[in-house]
This record gives structure tokens, C-alpha cells and sequence, in this order.
């Protein structure tokens, strides 16, 4: 679970990596960009949680909508956090799969 | 126009004041769709409202900020699933099903800010709240809970003992009772009960000082320890670490 939360915390912040967004284009960006089920009950207390970090910082914006957009963007500290997350999630990528390469050739043993 | 985060601009609960009477709303419909759009909105208004009492506790302006997220949220998604850019009640209700019940969606607001706070301020009260969330989520903060409460109680004892030994100066103090056989035992007495028939009063009246600082010590000590756990937890628990 803790594992989960730190990924979810990592799309998010790679979510915002192109400029600011508010929270429906965050959701819609994380969906479309993997395939991950992402629930909205646990995105929003997520940014919040980010916010909170000072890894982004948000501004209201008015839209023609009439309601106004809370957008979200990436602080200083939340681009160097995000760098520094994905290093480190690439190493312990690549090690796993590096794990799971026999695996993956492996065919399903055939019962005697 | 640009409004800052958390400039608590935004009512929340009383949004009449956008609507405007005919009940037409972003270029809305008349007529059903006005209903709808009546009903849909009142059913946006209870949940918030539910949220709401739920993230009791949290500053007022992250509360507002909080609600007229989720309600700009729900309203501009509900549009996009519904009908033609309707609100219908149907898809609000789809959408609100999708964030999950106020209570459960507050205490994923509430698990990290209860804890944040409390490791920043002073008061016990705050600090014993945010350690219950904890414990209510690993063995490590119940053992912090308990600790604490013990902590602030033994303190709070010898406080309490010294305040209380000039109102009930004869039986009010640290006292050495004899048990069975040669053993003694310590006992920290308010005064209310009679006086023990063997024992033997120690301290006299340097209680008062020296109780005010035995029982400040120990709640100063007790906050700084368990103020110094509540950080090391959040700092293993930051996002990218542990």
C-alpha cells in the first residue's frame, strides 16, 4: 500500500511536469497516460497531501465554466523530489526486471 | 482573473448567489432541466455539507478551499458525463459515488494534516489527536499514544498534587506508605481522601515547586519525545522515501 501511494504521489508530480493543471485534467492525464485505475477519492487528498509538502503550490483560476479551477504546479522542491524519484524508481525498475527476465522466457512447467 | 490558493474567497454551502433566479445556469435549459439542475446541485450542497463536518478540525480556509475543489470537480465532470452538458442528478450521483463517502474521503485529508500540525505546535490536545490517527494506522503509533498518554498523565499528577497542597495542606503531598513486612510504597495523594494512617508525608510543602517542575518536566519531555517520533515517522513516510 505504501508502495502504491509513493507511485500515485510520483504520476502526480510527473503529471504536472509540462505546467500547471487543475485536478480533472490531472485525473484525465493519469488515465490516459497508463493504464492505472485511479480513484478521484484519493487523487485530491493526495495534491493536498503534495501541497502541504510544498512540492506544488496552487492558484484559483476563473473559468468560463463558473467555476473556478484550483491549478496545480510544480514548486522548485517538487521538480528536484520528482527527478529524484524517478531515478530512483528506474533503478528499481530495471533490477526487477532484471528478477523477472527468467520469468518471463519461462514456459509453464508440463505436469509428468 | 487569478485568486490565490487559500484567500478563503469562495463561500461555500451558500452558492445561491451564482445561480441566478430562473434557475438557468451556464447557459442551461428552462423547465426540467432547471429542476435538474435544483436537484442535482442540493444533492452536491449535502455532500459537501457532510465533508464538511467531517474535516472538522482543519483551518477553516483549507476546509473552503477543499469544498470548492471537489465542488468545481463534481460539477464540470457530472456536465461531461451527462446528457447533452447537463448536470443530471444521475451522473452527480455517479460522481459523487466515484469520490467515495465524505467520511472516509475527510480521513484521507485528515490522516497527514493532523499529524503535520501537531509536529509543529504545542498543545497536547492537538498532539494526542494527531497520535490516534496514527495509531489508528500502525502498532508504531499506538505504542507513541500510550506512551504519551502515560507521559502527560504522570505530570499532569505531580501538577495537579502540588496545586492542590495548599488547599488540603495535611493530606495533600508525596507520601511513604508501609506495606506488609518491610516494603514501602510511594503514593502521589490530592488531599480528598482521609490522611493515611501509616505513612509519612516527605516532601511538606517543597511539593509545590518541586511538583511543578517534576509534572512540567515530564510534559514538556513527553511532548518533545513524542513530537520527535512524529517526525521521524513522517520523514520515512515523505513521498520517494522508505
Amino acid at each position: 500500500m505504501q508502495l502504491r501511494k509513493g507511485c500515485l504521489e510520483l504520476a502526480i508530480l510527473a503529471s504536472l511536469w509540462g505546467g500547471k493543471l487543475y485536478g480533472l485534467e490531472i485525473l484525465r492525464r493519469l488515465e490516459s497516460g497508463s493504464d492505472m485505475v485511479i480513484s478521484e477519492g484519493t487523487v485530491y487528498p493526495l495534491l493536498s497531501r503534495l501541497k502541504s509538502l510544498a512540492l506544488v503550490e496552487s492558484e484559483w483560476v476563473e473559468s468560463d465554466g463558473g467555476h473556478p479551477r484550483k491549478y496545480y504546479r510544480l514548486t522548485t522542491a517538487g521538480k528536484l523530489r520528482a527527478i529524484e524519484m524517478a531515478r530512483v524508481w528506474s533503478e528499481f525498475s530495471s533490477s526487477l526486471s532484471k528478477l523477472l527476465e527468467p520469468l518471463a522466457k519461462a514456459k509453464p512447467a508440463k505436469e509428468k | 482573473m487569478n485568486m490565490t490558493g487559500g484567500s478563503g474567497a469562495f463561500s461555500v454551502g451558500g452558492r445561491s448567489g451564482k445561480d441566478s433566479p430562473g434557475g438557468t445556469k451556464d447557459g442551461g435549459t428552462i423547465g426540467g432541466g432547471a429542476i435538474h439542475a435544483r436537484t442535482a446541485d442540493a444533492r452536491v450542497d449535502d455532500y459537501l455539507e457532510q465533508l464538511r463536518k467531517a474535516l472538522a478540525g482543519l483551518s477553516g480556509e483549507t476546509v473552503s478551499d477543499i469544498l470548492e475543489e471537489l465542488r468545481g470537480h463534481v460539477l464540470e465532470k457530472s456536465a461531461l458525463n451527462g446528457e447533452g452538458g447537463e448536470v443530471t442528478p444521475a451522473a452527480v450521483e455517479n460522481v459523487l459515488a466515484a469520490l467515495g463517502a465524505p467520511e472516509e474521503l475527510a480521513a484521507q485529508y485528515m490522516a497527514d494534516d493532523l499529524l503535520e500540525r501537531a509536529s509543529r505546535g504545542w498543545s497536547p490536545l492537538l498532539l494526542l489527536r494527531g497520535l490516534l490517527r496514527w495509531a489508528s494506522l500502525s502498532a508504531a503509533g499506538v505504542f507513541v499514544f500510550i506512551g504519551c498518554l502515560v507521559g502527560y498523565f504522570v505530570g499532569g499528577s505531580f501538577m495537579l498534587c502540588a496545586i492542590l497542597k495548599p488547599l488540603h495542606p495535611h493530606s495533600a503531598g508525596l507520601w511513604r506508605l508501609a506495606d506488609e513486612g518491610n516494603s514501602y510504597s510511594f503514593s502521589l495523594r490530592m488531599g480528598f481522601g482521609s490522611i493515611p494512617a501509616d505513612g509519612r508525608e516527605l516532601l511538606g510543602w517543597w511539593i509545590v515547586p518541586i511538583g511543578l517542575l517534576i509534572g512540567g518536566g515530564m510534559c514538556f519531555l513527553t511532548t518533545q519525545i513524542a513530537l520527535w517520533c512524529v517526525r521521524q515517522y513522517r520523514r520515512s513516510h515523505a513521498p520517494g522515501r522508505g
